[in-house]
């Protein structure tokens, strides 16, 4: 389903060169829910992003589903995040402007669905994850966690088979987290969604069916 | 939902927004009344000269040897379909004796109703009945009054009126001059008709009748020169055009201003939303779709402001025409709407214009960067 191949990050900048990720080598099952745990700094973030489409590798390769992304042009790579990838990250990033329910149609929107078809899903979403009754509200206007779980909602729009969560719960609090660590592990088991998760928290990492550890770029095996 | 998206985007900086609005307001109120203007200012001088636009001025070609027009082609030039009044006038320049003082004089031959129909009388009457009509500069310049004599040639003729000031007019000028009757005029001077005018029936005749005067007159050998007053409302409103595309040219500046500030508005809102723009990029938008929200929010500024300029041009307008022409009669032209609509339209494709670049380049920015930009 996932696979990386000696995945290679050096950041250059103008005074120094950072390698992020040191040849990375690994393979995630479909369905299955996987811990990436390291310290700050190790390059996790880093690991998510490649898997995520949104940066490319200076070498190696990822491969989504059988494709080989470095293959794919800016296009079918924003394809296959709107379809086949949901994103949550520690900061929500939620659209300011726009309501919960709008937020969640958005990935509908970019798939260009019907007005009445993404609104029906886009409320089923935020009922799945418990926040119907804020549907209406701005960004603002939620605490973390229900901020958190519009986020969820929008990253299951367009029904996708991977689910990348960066430091999901990094900025909520212990019962929020909790909450929120519990709708996505439903998801892995009752929907079948592959969970991909970053942390440098070891309590999360008891969600996970697999923990890979990894520290200055490379998978550290104990 | 991209232009609800647009719409908030624009809200959420409302102060920013509504100024750049005022910018393109103002610009394209600038173009659209200064257009209605120029326009209001053309049609009001050709009005002055519409009553002459269908004269035709026929003089003999000196340059052939001719220095007079034949009685044989005022005949043929009176039968023309097209020729509503022909008026032959002959002319000379003759010493007048006034109260013992004498002077070289333009003396015209002209029939009575001529001269009734072209001028009026300032004092006294227009007869030529052995009596004399004077021009108003003249009757000045020589202080004449109706009732008085002067002796032209050997012949008396009674002051029966005064002319009107006419100041300048485009066929001739009877300011300096003295009108009596044909008859009279054969008397005291040899010289035959040197010109003769033509008011043809209607305005788009003007060609057919010159074409028939060319082929009839002219056909063996070119008798007569054919000037028709009509060339110049042509070059009148050739000039007034030039002047008033120049003058919308320098309000095009002031439109070009809002453009820079939609411009800077747009790349600062850019900076702003990088983040977001990141995250719509993660999860599953396109570079194009990018460039489309932030051009529908140009094209709403540009509409906005635009719409509101055009309205207001209006007033811009009829401002204008009350103060320089003092009336706003025309006001209500065909060509208002066409400058409304020209103003409207170079509003809107500014705005755009301007959004291009800032659209540009937050479609360019690469989802990661984006998204870590705090
Ligand atoms: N855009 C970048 N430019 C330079 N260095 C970067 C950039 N992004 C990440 N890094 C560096 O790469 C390393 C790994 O970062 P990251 O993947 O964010 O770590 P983690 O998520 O595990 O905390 C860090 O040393 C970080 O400073
Ligand atoms: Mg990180």
């Amino acid at each position: 389903m996932i696979q990386l191949i000696d995945v290679k990050k050096i950041y250059k900048t103008e005074f120094y060169e950072v390698y992020a990720l040191n040849g990375i080598t690994m393979e995630i099952k479909k369905g299955e829910f996987v811990a990436i745990m390291g310290p700050s700094g190790s390059g996790k973030s880093t690991l998510l992003n490649m898997i995520g489409c949104l940066d490319k590798p200076t070498s190696g390769e990822v491969i989504i589903n059988g494709v080989e992304t470095s293959k794919l042009n800016d296009k079918q790579l924003t394809e296959l995040r709107r379809d086949a990838i949901g994103f949550i990250f520690q900061q929500y990033n939620l659209i300011p402007t726009l309501t919960a329910l709008e937020n969640v149609e958005l990935p509908m929107i970019f798939k260009g669905m019907s007005k009445q078809e993404r609104e029906r899903r886009a409320k089923e979403l935020l009922k799945l994850v418990g926040i119907e009754e804020v549907a209406n509200r701005r960004p603002l206007e939620l605490s973390g966690g229900q901020q958190q779980r519009v986020a969820i909602a929008r990253a299951l729009a367009n029904n996708p088979p991977i689910l990348l969560c960066d430091e999901p719960t990094g900025n909520l609090d212990t019962k929020s987290g909790e909450a929120v660590m519990q709708i996505i592990k439903e998801l892995n088991e009752k929907e079948g969604v592959t969970v991909v998760l970053v942390t440098h928290d070891p309590s999360l990492s008891e969600y996970a069916e697999r923990t890979v550890r990894i520290r200055d770029g490379v998978v550290d095996v104990p | 939902m991209y232009l609800e998206l647009a719409k908030r985007n624009l809200q959420r900086t409302k102060v920013r927004s509504i100024l750049a609005v005022v910018g393109i307001v103002i610009g394209v109120m600038a173009i659209a009344s200064i257009g209605i203007f120029g326009e209001s200012l053309k049609t009001s001088v050709l009005e002055n000269f519409k009553e002459i636009a269908n004269e035709v001025i026929i003089t003999p070609a000196y340059s052939n040897g001719y220095s007079k027009i034949d009685e044989s082609d005022i005949n043929k030039l009176e039968k023309m379909v097209y020729a509503e009044s022909v008026i032959p006038i002959k002319s000379d320049r003759l010493i007048v004796e006034y109260k013992k003082k004498r002077s070289y004089t333009t003396i015209y031959g002209m029939d009575e109703e001529d001269v009734d129909k072209l001028f009026d009388a300032d004092d006294g009457s227009i007869k030529l009945k052995g009596s004399c009509v004077v021009g108003y500069r003249l009757a000045e310049d020589k202080d004449l009054r109706v009732g008085y004599k002067i002796k032209i040639g050997n012949d008396k003729f009674r002051i029966s009126g005064i002319l009107k000031k006419e100041g300048r007019r485009f066929d001739i000028n009877p300011d300096f001059v003295i009108f009596v009757s044909p008859k009279d005029f054969e008397k005291i001077s040899d010289e035959g008709c040197s010109m003769v005018i033509v008011k043809v029936n209607e305005l788009e005749n003007v060609e057919a009748f010159k074409n028939a005067v060319e082929k009839s007159i002219n056909g063996r050998k070119e008798k007569v020169n054919i000037f028709e007053l009509q060339l110049i409302t042509e070059r009148i409103d050739e000039a007034f055009s030039q002047i008033n595309t120049f003058l919308m040219a320098i309000a095009a500046i002031s439109l070009l201003v809002a453009g820079v500030s939609i411009l800077n508005i747009m790349l600062m809102s850019t900076i702003e939303r990088t983040k977001e723009i990141g995250v719509m990029r993660a999860i599953g938008a396109y570079r194009q779709t990018i460039l489309k929200i932030f051009l529908l929010e140009a094209l709403i500024l540009g509409v906005i402001g635009s719409t509101i300029g055009g309205v207001l041009s209006i007033l811009g307008g009829y401002a204008i025409d009350m103060i320089m022409l003092h009336n706003a009669k025309y006001l209500f032209m065909p060509s208002t709407a066409f400058y409304i609509a020209e103003g409207f339209f170079v509003g809107v494709v500014t705005a755009v214009l301007s959004g291009i670049y800032p659209a540009w380049k937050a479609s360019k920015l690469e989802p990661i960067e984006a998204l870590r930009y705090e």
